[in-house]
């Protein structure tokens, strides 16, 4: 019998759709009692239900969860049926890099400021990119650098500390 | 001779650091976003602590879990009076027993240096409302159980447990509307839609004045300035009530008592400038009778016993 | 009338004031101060605008103890210029990056990004300024005839006609995708339940956050934003097999064309008609005015198989929808005291300051404050059109640096603005996961702004949901009783916008079944 997937976005964006709407469910009405029972504790809490009277925490999300995973499966079964787009590729490099180059500047922010935080982004996300060329990015990066700390620190005051934690007598404050 | 003087000196060591201090700036933690009343009193205090005490005082926006992270940042930082935080009635007082579990104690992880404002909270009710005075509407609710509705700023706000507080004293059934911010709670009450609330008497005395809404009775002891025809609901027959919104400065537990005692001095001598005396009292805050480190320590052990009682009796949970 | 050219009488007199001044120990005479501010005021707005992730807010939150030593009306003209400045700015980032600055230029990335894309930045630019510039005039007359009984009208506005003009809202949301319906219905769904994650307004409970305490207070709008457009989009552009130039070298004109001139005069109409509308309307009003404007166009134009790929219409509408809707918000809080959002809420607090209270006593107690305003907010767009056209010139260069160049600059510009949210890592954290999402679903094919409309509306449709039941005592009737009227018909409107844009769709089904049959 063989289903065949007709439209390759459709089915993975019905499954998508259906995971994001059971979590919500489950997460809102904790987990079912035979499964407490089975594990012996209570693994997910949930929250109030209420009734449609006075509705509690848990009500709005458990229908529009539950709506959205009815509507997955809706997208699901459609895309058996009708003709749909394939996935383009998936390109691993400029997605990784860019996410590891956010998260270097954020969590290199405190400990060693805002200028090793920039160039860290800017090279890590440089290097994500079709060319890197050292010198460009350097310069690139000391730009922005200086532009940032212009606008973004003298300029907007935003606190924001500019050399890193060891240096104790920072020249730009 | 020489271990004299070496213990002499090691005595007087953390006197002489204290006399030292404060020597770089100082982080004044706001646990809310900014511009509200508690954002603006703290940015008008650091900015006259600036002059007086030589050194920058910072003020640092932590919002966040109903100002609990805040406060729980300077709980557990290092106790050497440069990080302090606004504390206020909702993380020292209601807090401890809205949450099921608060990071911080409120008496023994924190030193409570000087009471900054108290504002009382007044009870309005909606125009539509056959009540002129607190009698009046007592015997209102009464007849109409169940089918008048309060507002407030959020659960667990001095709003929700002041009327928890009245529905105690008065055997009275009311329906709780929680709001996000008592603007919008006002806005239904000036259409009618909700029939009373508790309102902080700063942000409700212009609509009070122009007639939108009605004014029953403050909820301190004693008459506001602002309104002094206006009787108190202790006046009114609800003997000891007494409620006010209030926030302070508090710091670290270990904090030094020397840097404790010039703090508060100096945060007193700001308040008491006629500059910022004028500020604060357009906020509605007259000058509070509680001045030392001491008496604010008592009236917060004192807040927190009342306000513990009554959250566990309205049965409010945050979580 | 006569009353009304009075009042401006006295409002212009107050905004051109000359006054001595005394800085850095020289005292000047006969200086415009009030002027003064309101230029330092949409220039900094409109910096700020530009600047993705930093926001009004934030902004006037810092600048608050500088309003202390300012007069109440320089301090309120200062600040209502940053407010409306940054919306010209939001556009910008909107056309220029496909990141949107606030939450209401959502709308503008839509066809103001294809638009740059097609080399037609310039017009996208102008248009913006432009729409934004007559709303602004329009609306600022409205907020100055009709302020009072506006704002009773805003007041009959209970949790049931907020509820119901939010289905509204989110049905139109549906429209702004140009792919399948249903995934763009899920999507929607998806941006409510998201939109639910933190404290619920409700119960005090706290929701989804697992432990986070960051979460506590939800996750940001910006957060998302920059997440799913901006992040998601620098990606995307990055995935092409060679590097092509995301923005076409051959950038045109700087004027929009005589065609667009006359393609764009009944969107910017109709966008400054339903955004001053919707702007009185405290919480969400802008953005439902802006959203709805770029719906109307796409249903009623003719060239609405445009949209979605670079139409005017699709930037005029909007832009002067959110202007108008900017200037309108004021009259809730100046008539009222009541804050129609966070950066009103701020200004009540500036105002508090002062010692002025805000409330229906200030037009009567202080003429000159509450007109001189109304009048600032004339000079301001005035000052924002005159800075915002020639800086066209300007953003037009920038695009023609490579984007190996200019997209770690974007990075870092909004990286900065998520970090100064809270002064925490987690929210960039939040960002990137945001982009992530964001990545996926394009290449699920599903669209991220009806994510975002749902995200920013499903909070606010939950907390007037429950409200009204409460009020009514859990009467689900309320919403479509006829002693509420203004419910009734959003919720009409909301059924009859569904069958409409659904029709299409069955109806080529229909056709298919049919043709399938034949066969």
């Amino acid at each position: 019998m063989g289903m065949k997937i007709k439209s390759q976005q459709d089915f993975w964006a019905g499954l998508m759709f259906i995971a994001f709407g059971l979590f919500f469910v489950v997460f809102s009405v904790g987990t079912p009692e035979f499964l407490d029972n089975l594990l012996g504790t209570r693994l997910i809490h949930g929250y109030q239900m209420g009734s449609a009277v006075r509705m509690g925490p848990a009500y709005f999300p458990v229908m529009l969860g539950g709506l959205l995973a009815v509507l997955g499966a809706i997208v699901l079964v459609d895309s058996l049926v009708e003709e749909g787009p394939a996935i383009a590729a998936f390109h691993f490099r400029p997605l990784i890099f860019i996410a590891i180059s956010s998260l270097a500047f954020a969590y290199l922010l405190k400990p060693l400021g805002l200028v090793v935080a920039s160039v860290a982004l800017v090279f890590i996300s440089a290097y994500g990119g079709h060319e890197f060329k050292w010198k460009e990015v350097a310069i690139v990066s000391a730009v922005l650098v200086v532009g940032s700390v212009l606008v973004f620190v003298k300029g907007l005051l935003l606190p924001f500390p500019v050399c890193p934690d060891f240096i104790n007598n920072c020249p730009i404050r | 001779m020489r271990l004299l003087v070496l213990l002499a000196l090691a005595a007087a060591a953390p006197f002489a650091a204290a006399q030292a201090w404060p020597a770089r700036p100082i982080r004044l933690v706001v646990p809310y976003a900014p511009g509200g009343p508690l954002d603006i009193s703290a940015r008008l205090i650091s900015a006259k602590l600036q002059e007086s005490l030589g050194q920058a005082v910072v003020p640092d926006n932590r919002p966040g879990a109903g100002g609990n992270i805040g406060v729980d940042l300077v709980a557990k930082s290092p106790p050497d009076g440069y990080t302090l935080v606004i504390s206020a009635i909702a993380t020292l007082a209601i807090n401890p027993s809205l949450y099921s579990a608060l990071p911080y104690d409120p008496i023994h992880d924190l030193r409570h240096v000087t009471l900054l404002v108290q504002v009382p909270n007044v009870l309005i009710v909606s125009n539509d409302l056959p009540a002129k005075n607190v009698q009046e509407l007592i015997a209102l609710a009464r007849s109409r159980p169940g089918k008048l509705d309060f507002g407030s700023g959020s659960t667990g706000s001095t709003g929700h447990l002041a009327g928890e507080m009245f529905k105690m004293m008065t055997g009275t059934f009311m329906v709780h509307i929680p709001y996000k911010g008592s603007a919008p709670a006002m806005a239904d009450m000036m259409a009618g839609r909700i029939n009373l609330m508790f309102d902080n008497l700063a942000s409700a005395l212009p609509n009070i004045k122009a007639g939108k809404v009605r004014a029953l009775a403050t909820t301190t002891r004693t008459r506001s300035s602002f309104l002094p025809d206006l009787p108190t609901l202790d006046e009114a027959g609800l003997k000891g009530f007494d409620m006010t919104t209030w926030w302070g400065v508090s710091a670290p537990a270990k904090t030094p008592q020397p840097v404790v005692d010039r703090l508060s001095t100096e945060i007193l001598k700001a308040m008491d400038s006629p500059d910022l005396k004028e500020r604060l009292h357009n906020m509605g805050s007259d000058a509070p009778a509680i001045r030392t480190p001491d008496q604010f320590a008592a009236f917060v052990a004192a807040e927190l016993k009342t306000y513990t009682e009554l959250v566990k009796r309205s049965g409010a949970k945050a979580d | 009338m006569d009353g009304i050219w009075h009042n401006l009488g006295i409002g212009f007199i107050e905004v051109f004031k000359l006054q001595p001044v005394t800085m850095w120990g020289m005292t000047l005479q006969h200086v415009p101060f009030n002027i003064i501010m309101c230029l330092i005021g949409v220039f900094l707005g409109t910096l700020i605008g530009v600047l993705p992730g930093i926001g009004p807010v934030a902004t006037i939150a810092m600048l608050l103890p500088v309003t202390f030593s300012l007069s109440p009306i320089a301090a309120l003209i200062m600040l209502a210029g940053i407010y409306y400045g940054a919306q010209y700015g939001g556009s910008t980032t909107a056309i220029l990056v496909n990141i949107p600055g606030e939450s209401s230029s959502v709308v503008t990335c839509l066809d103001g990004y294809q638009m740059a894309r097609q080399g037609r930045a310039g017009p996208a630019l102008a248009t913006a300024a432009l729409g934004s510039f007559f709303a602004g005039c329009v609306s600022t007359l409205v907020v100055a005839m009709f302020a009072p009984p506006l704002a009773e009208v805003a007041l009959k506005f209970g949790p049931a006609e907020y509820f119901s003009l939010m289905v509204l809202g989110l049905v139109s949301a549906v429209v702004l995708a140009h792919g399948s319906l249903i995934k763009a219905i899920a999507m929607v769904i998806l941006g409510l339940l998201l939109g639910l994650v933190g404290t619920d307004v409700n119960s005090g409970v706290l929701r989804f956050a697992f432990g986070i305490s960051e979460l506590a207070d939800g996750i940001g709008f910006v957060t998302v934003a920059m997440g799913m457009f901006g992040i998601c989009e620098i990606i995307a552009n990055l995935e092409q097999k060679e590097q092509r130039e995301v923005f076409t070298k051959s950038v045109g004109r700087l004027m929009p064309t005589k065609e667009d001139f006359r393609r764009m005069i009944a969107p910017v109409l109709r966008g400054t008609a339903l955004g001053s509308a919707l702007g009185i309307l405290p919480g969400g009003g802008a953005l439902l005015a802006s959203f709805g404007a770029y719906t109307l166009e796409k249903k009623i134009s003719k060239y609405s198989h445009e949209f979605g790929k670079g139409a005017i219409e699709g930037v005029a509408a909007p832009e002067s929808a959110n202007n108008a809707g900017a200037q309108t918000s004021f009259i809730p809080l100046l008539t009222l005291g009541i804050p129609s959002n966070a950066v009103m809420a701020l200004m009540i607090g500036a105002m508090m300051i002062q010692g002025i209270a805000p409330g229906p006593q200030v037009m009567t107690e202080r003429p000159q404050l509450f007109w001189g305003m109304i009048a600032s907010m004339w000079v301001g767009n005035l000052m924002l059109v005159i800075l915002n056209l020639p800086l066209i010139g300007i953003w037009i260069k920038l695009l023609t640096v490579p984007y190996r160049i200019l997209y770690p600059s974007i990075l870092l510009f909004m990286a900065i603005g998520v970090f100064s949210i809270s002064n925490q890592p987690f929210d960039c954290f939040l960002m990137a996961c945001f982009g992530l999402l964001g990545y996926v679903c394009a290449k699920l094919g599903c669209e991220p702004a009806p994510l975002i409309l749902g995200f920013i509306l499903g909070p606010l449709m939950e907390e007037n949901l429950r409200r009204a039941m409460l009020l009514s005592r859990g009467d689900p009737w309320v919403f479509i009783s006829p002693s509420k009227p203004i419910s009734m018909g959003f919720l009409i409107a909301a059924i009859a916008l569904l069958v409409i844009i659904a029709l299409p769709t069955l109806r080529a089904k229909r056709e298919e079944a049919f043709a399938a049959e034949d066969t």
